[in-house]
């Protein structure tokens, strides 16, 4: 599906932040060893979501392209919302780094179609892609150790 | 994607806010009507002379103590409403899609432009201060206060029903003034929220009241010995017809914002990558239906080249806008407002085409509704190639998603066409070039003027300007200006021997 407008790529970042965080819950559970680092994970992702909300609600005005500002493939950014079952702790661990990926690819993507258009949302999006990248290597860190 | 919420559920039966009570109308009562599916979601009175003529009473029996609270006090008043604002914002927004029909990013960047004003409006005890001269004459000082008037009358159109009054309302209340604000009947929901808030925020009664109505309560507005100043944005005619001069024969101050018929000028070397959305917002957002809207694009050159590509790029993109209910986040488009509009939108398509324009995106027929709507007040976009300037559709205002392409040889003779139009509320110009930027904005007889921007609305601290048949008075509405307009400059020339 292709998102155009803000409003619903905003509503699309909040599900994946939503999806991610309970991503990373089942993986505390299952993976006690490293509860309190996903746990945390998860707890940024309601931040990132604030951070997006914040930005959308304070730029938005007519005088932006708010309706004609992006197109975002969804499929492209798509992921498995719980690790799965059965997995090695490396194979959950690299499920998590590919949704990171995932996550981290809509957020620059999104930023560069309407950096032109949206004042601070694209920047804040880039943010976003920046902390993830961080959480990238803590995952692959934690790979290593695995 | 789901449907967002609808926050108007049944029926509302919209009141009066006078005096700081809800008050009923012993007036006709008129549906307010969903353009998206037709329902009816309120029924708002068409309010009597007797009941302007009391809101005004209120507001001038508040005046005195409203006049004598310190600016920083209003002040603290206008903050807990913007707080209030913030609290409500989605529930605010919607309601806008629910009886306006535009798409819930529009709404949502009306709200945020709404409490822009509010914000502003907050900085009055900075905003209002005089200014002095100490010995003016051995000994003699003389200064300036800015000092509120009375009672002012604000009366909203029906494309902005939540914004277009804040322009207004926050500067004239935070000046010590208190107002009656008339709605459209149209679309009243908006305000009525609004007055709700007011409400809570603690304004002392009697200082915002809202009168439902039409004729009859402009009439009374403009009429009415205690009413200092109007602010009006509507129509053309109805600015300059009647608000303009009846406000000069009562004695009235007066802002009048008429209507508009934009050109959005394109050069061969703009960015079309970016040029495109911009002119997307510009002519088919909020469904055309706003003055700062392009009517018509001027391309300029002839390289043909370009010329082909520009026009299959706003083709290709306006084909794909999605048409449908604005609380679907996916839409681009919503309806516009009621089917005498969609009527009268076509009228002037029709016309164009007798007139010698060439359709090549038909927004009569050539369109599809995202989900299970009637067509009632739908259109798609429309564009049309080969428009003169002296067409009908370039010389009035047709307020709907339409685009006439003009072409010219030359940036001087885009500049004479805007300027030979006889509007002049906003022009801009898509160029990478900065020298045909500057020489555009320096001699464009335009109110607003857009770089590279398709819809040049002025921030709250700025004026909304306007020129010609697109604006009659002399101030404008929002910011500094607002304050001068809201405000007599008393002087004072002091000695003490």
């Amino acid at each position: 599906m292709q998102l155009n407008t803000s409003a619903s790529v905003i509503s699309f970042a909040k599900q994946l932040e939503g999806d991610s965080a309970g991503f990373y819950e089942k993986m505390a559970e299952r993976y006690p060893k490293a509860a309190e680092l996903f746990l945390t994970f998860s707890k940024e992702n309601k931040n990132y979501e604030t951070m997006v909300q914040r930005a959308y609600y304070g730029v938005i005005t007519d005088a932006i392209e708010g309706c004609f500002a992006f197109t975002v493939e969804t499929d492209k950014y798509t992921f498995e919302k719980e690790p799965a079952k059965k997995l090695r702790d490396a194979d959950a661990l690299n499920q998590a780094i590919d949704m990171e990926q995932k996550l981290i690819s809509f957020y620059t993507d999104a930023a560069e179609q309407s950096k032109a258009f949206m004042a601070d949302v694209p920047r804040t999006f880039l943010i976003v892609a920046r902390k993830r990248r961080n959480r990238e290597d803590k995952l692959r860190a934690l790979l290593k150790e695995t | 994607m789901a449907i967002l919420e609808e926050p108007i559920k049944g029926i509302v039966e919209v009141k009066n806010y006078i005096d700081g009570e809800w008050a009923e109308s012993k007036g006709e009562i008129q549906d307010v009507v969903n353009p998206v599916n037709g329902k009816i979601i309120a029924k708002v009175p068409i309010s009597t002379k007797e009941e302007i003529d009391s809101a005004v009473e209120a507001a001038k029996a508040a005046f005195p103590d409203w006049r004598t609270t310190p600016p920083v006090a209003r002040a603290r008043c206008l903050f807990r409403l913007k707080e209030l604002l913030e609290a409500n914002f989605e529930e605010l927004s919607r309601v806008q899609t629910q009886e306006h029909g535009k798409t819930i990013d529009e709404s949502r960047g009306e709200t945020r432009r709404g409490i822009e004003n509010v914000e502003v409006a907050c900085g009055i005890p900075t905003l209002m201060q005089g200014y002095n001269s100490e010995d003016i004459a051995s000994g003699i000082d003389e200064y300036l206060i800015p000092t509120p008037l009375g009672v002012f009358g604000i009366i909203g159109p029906f494309n902005f029903p939540f914004m277009i009054p804040l322009w207004s309302a926050p500067y004239a209340v935070a000046t010590g003034n208190c107002i009656v604000i008339k709605p459209s009947s149209e679309v009243p929901l908006s305000q009525m929220k609004i007055a709700e808030l007011v409400d809570e925020a603690g304004f002392p009664p009697g200082v915002w009241n809202v009168v439902n109505g039409g004729r009859t309560v402009v009439n009374g507005m403009l009429d009415h010995p205690d009413i200092e100043g109007i602010t009006f944005v509507g129509s053309t005619p109805t600015a300059r017809n009647v608000i303009y001069p009846r406000c000069g024969a009562t004695g009235k101050r007066v802002i009048a914002q008429g209507g508009a018929s934009n050109f959005m000028v394109i050069m061969p070397d703009c960015n079309l990558r970016a040029t495109i959305p911009a002119l997307m917002t510009s002519f088919f957002g909020n469904a055309g239906q706003r003055c700062l809207a392009g009517q018509n694009v001027i391309v300029v050159g002839d390289d043909d080249r370009f010329y082909k590509e520009f026009v299959n790029g706003v083709v290709d993109t306006a084909k794909k806008i999605i048409i449908g209910n604005g609380l679907e986040e996916e839409v681009q488009m919503g309806p516009v407002r009621d089917a005498e509009k969609k009527k009268k939108i076509l009228a002037y398509i029709n016309s164009g085409i007798k007139e010698g324009a060439k359709i090549i995106l038909d927004g009569r027929s050539d369109f599809k509704i995202k989900g299970n709507y009637p067509d009632t007040c739908f259109l798609g976009p429309t564009i049309m190639e080969t428009v003169e300037p002296e067409m009908k559709i370039v010389t009035e205002e047709i307020f709907g998603p339409t685009m006439g392409i003009i072409r010219v040889k030359t940036l001087d003779e885009a500049i004479k066409t805007c300027d030979d139009n006889p509007f002049h509320n906003a022009d801009a110009i898509f160029t990478s070039n900065g020298r045909t930027a500057r020489e555009f904005k320096y001699r464009v007889k335009s109110g607003n003027v857009g770089i590279n921007v398709g819809i040049v609305a002025p921030m709250a601290f700025f004026p909304f300007s306007g020129m010609r048949d697109s604006f009659f008075g002399i101030l404008h509405t929002q910011g500094k200006e607002a304050i001068r307009f809201f405000t007599e400059s008393k002087v004072v020339i002091e000695r003490w021997p």
